[in-house]
This record gives C-alpha cells, structure tokens and sequence, in this order.
C-alpha cells in the first residue's frame, strides 16, 4: 500500500520536484499541494494523509504552526533550506528533514526513516498493554489501568487508576501512534485521555476520576465522534 | 531524474555546476528545461520581494526574501549565488545598522539581475537541445 501524502510548499520549483520524485519511488502518493498553511489546514480538517511534506517558513503562519492545529499525527518530512530547525524537529517528533535541493538518492533514505515506525504501529496498537521505562525498570500498565497521559515537555506522566503517576522520557505525539486506538485519543496537545474512563464532559473540559483535562478546539469533534453520544 | 535519458553534448554556462544538476536530474534535460522555466515562473515575484523589504528597510523581512529564493538556485546548480544568499541572510541582523548591509545588497542585487538572464539563457539552450 502506498503511503499518502500532501506537499506543504510555497515555493513551486521545490514542490514539483518533490511531487516527481513521489511519483518515481511508486511508494508515495500525492494528495494534494498547498502554497500555506491555512489551505493545508482546510483539507487536513476533512482528510488524513500518512506524511506531510513540510516547507517551514512561507508567507503567513509557519509549518510548526500547522502542526500544532492538525487533530492527529501524521509522520512530517520538513523541507527547508535552513539548517537549525533542530530543537523544533525534536519537539514535534519530525522523522527527517530534507535540505533544498536534495536527489532522489536522498530522498529515498528519508522514506526509509519513516517506514520501520509505520509498521511497528500497527503491530502494537492493537495490543491490552504497553511497557514503559520507569523507574529504571519496565513498567507493564494495562490500558485499563490507565486514566490518562500528560505531556511535561520531553516527558510524559501516565496517571493510572491506583492513582500512581509514571514519569517516562517520550511524546505525546509518539505515543499517540503506539497506545491502542480502541482505549486512547488525543484530546489536546497534552493529553491522551483514556476514552473508557471519561466521567462527564463539561464544555471543553473532561473529568476523568476528578481530573481536569482540556480538549482543544482542533480535537472536539474526533471527541464527539468517539463518545458513545445517545 | 531519468538517468536513461543520454546525451552528453548539452555544455552549460560555467557558472553553473553540473555535478549539482547531474546529481538531482540525471540526464533528464526533458525536466531540466521544465525545472528552468518554473525558476523563471516565480523568480521575478521572489526578488521583487527582496527589493521591497530592501526599500523599506525591512532587515527580518529582507533576511526572509532572501532565504526564500536561495534554494532556487540549487536547483539551476547556481551554488555559488545560493552561498552567497546564505552569507546575505547571515548578514541581517536585526541589530546591525542598516548601512551595514549596502554594500553586501548591491552586490547581490547585481547578481540577481544577471542569474536571471543566465538562466534564460540556459532555458533557450536547453529548449534548442531538446528540440534537435
């Protein structure tokens, strides 16, 4: 299966370029190019797409900006023509980033990059439990057993159900990819709520045991999609 | 991009390097004239943009011009106007006086001018070439 993609560029030489080389490799399909993030945006509310080919500074709002409005996780492949995007790279879990004007060559190893991840998610998303790096040990928490996980910057905080909390060095948007679809959704930037321990939604706050966790505008309808509304 | 694509006589302008384009297109001279002709789509919007920020003295808007344009010319093989750009952009300092910048401008403003005309030049060859 082909992994789907959109090219946010606005600069038209870079993009086709990008676009030819899709077409080449056979492995990636083109869904749609956007000159700004406001376009990209707009189709990303209705669509989702597996990588976003990512230009960083364009006219408007910057591509980490986009980031951080999208509703789910797809892999990020920056192009850019600027070296030190590094520490914002870490932040938002980008898989590679491609300088301008790089070959095909180049290109084929940042698909590489993104294509071991892919399959481990799907290997492991449909699993009970996960193990975390706590402690200096391998913590097992059963998806039951967790209420939610918080970001602390290059950590999280899994909070359980014995009213434990799990310190471990990882991303939301990483573990967004990992945990089990079925028990877990990202409601924010922040967090990943438990969907089964949700007590009661008020405005754009859920309770989950007494716990107040914020649902960002961009994720309110993925939480109402997911609520078993009558 | 299509390394089958043979023909070894094309001779660019030596200001161009052609291990760049034969790194990124092979010897695909189809695409090369495409990828030549979209450079010269957008390159007369992209400097105007530069020679606004310039004229209003706009140093981050300028630095922001500048680096906007760079990566075209890697991919025309004019490395050396792309590391002038670099070195351009790493001039602007919001803090440095504006004077500072005047020298270093005119010499890119010059070189802007003439990259154009070499790469339409290179485009009316390359469309020669292609037609044969």
């Amino acid at each position: 299966m082909k992994i789907s993609c959109i090219i946010v560029e606005d600069l038209q030489v870079a993009a086709n370029y990008l676009m030819k080389c899709c077409e080449k490799s056979g492995q990636v399909e083109s869904k749609g190019h956007f000159v700004n993030v406001p376009d990209a945006l707009y189709f990303l509310n209705e669509n989702t797409v597996d990588l976003i080919f990512l230009d960083v500074e364009m006219p408007g709002a910057s591509g980490f900006e986009l980031l951080d409005q999208i509703a789910f996780s797809p892999k990020v492949i920056l192009t850019t023509s600027k070296k030190d995007y590094a520490y914002n790279a870490f932040q938002y879990n980008v898989s590679d980033y491609l300088m301008k004007p790089f070959t095909y060559q180049r290109f084929l190893e940042s698909l590489q990059k993104i294509k071991p991840s892919q399959e481990t998610i799907s290997t492991r998303s449909g699993s009970d439990h996960i193990y975390i790096k706590a402690d200096g040990k391998l913590v097992r928490l059963n998806n039951d057993s967790i209420l939610y996980i918080e970001s602390m910057g290059d950590y999280v905080k899994f909070v359980t159900t014995d009213n434990k909390k799990y310190i471990t060095h990882n991303t939301i948007k990483n573990l967004e990819e990992k945990v089990s679809k079925h028990h877990f959704l990202k409601v924010h930037r922040s967090f990943i709520v438990n969907l089964h321990k949700i007590d009661d939604m008020r405005e754009n706050i859920l309770y989950i045991k007494g716990n107040e966790i914020p649902v960002s505008k961009a994720n309110k309808a993925d939480v109402f999609k997911r609520l078993n509304i009558v | 991009m299509n390394p089958d694509v043979t023909n070894k006589s094309f001779i660019f302008n030596e200001k161009i390097d052609v291990q760049c384009i034969n790194d990124l297109y092979g010897n695909d001279y189809i695409y090369l004239e495409e990828v030549f002709g979209t450079v010269l789509g957008e390159y007369g919007t992209l400097v105007e943009n530069i020679f606004q920020q310039y004229a209003s003295h706009n140093i981050p808007g300028l630095k922001a011009a500048v680096h906007k344009i760079k990566p075209i010319f890697g991919f025309v093989g004019l490395l050396s106007m792309q590391h002038q750009c670099q070195q351009f952009e790493d001039n602007c300092q919001p803090s440095s006086p504006f004077d500072m910048l005047v020298n270093n401008y005119n010499a890119l403003r010059h070189n802007l001018i003439a990259s154009k005309l070499l790469i339409e030049e290179e485009k009316r060859k390359l469309e020669l070439f292609n037609s044969q």
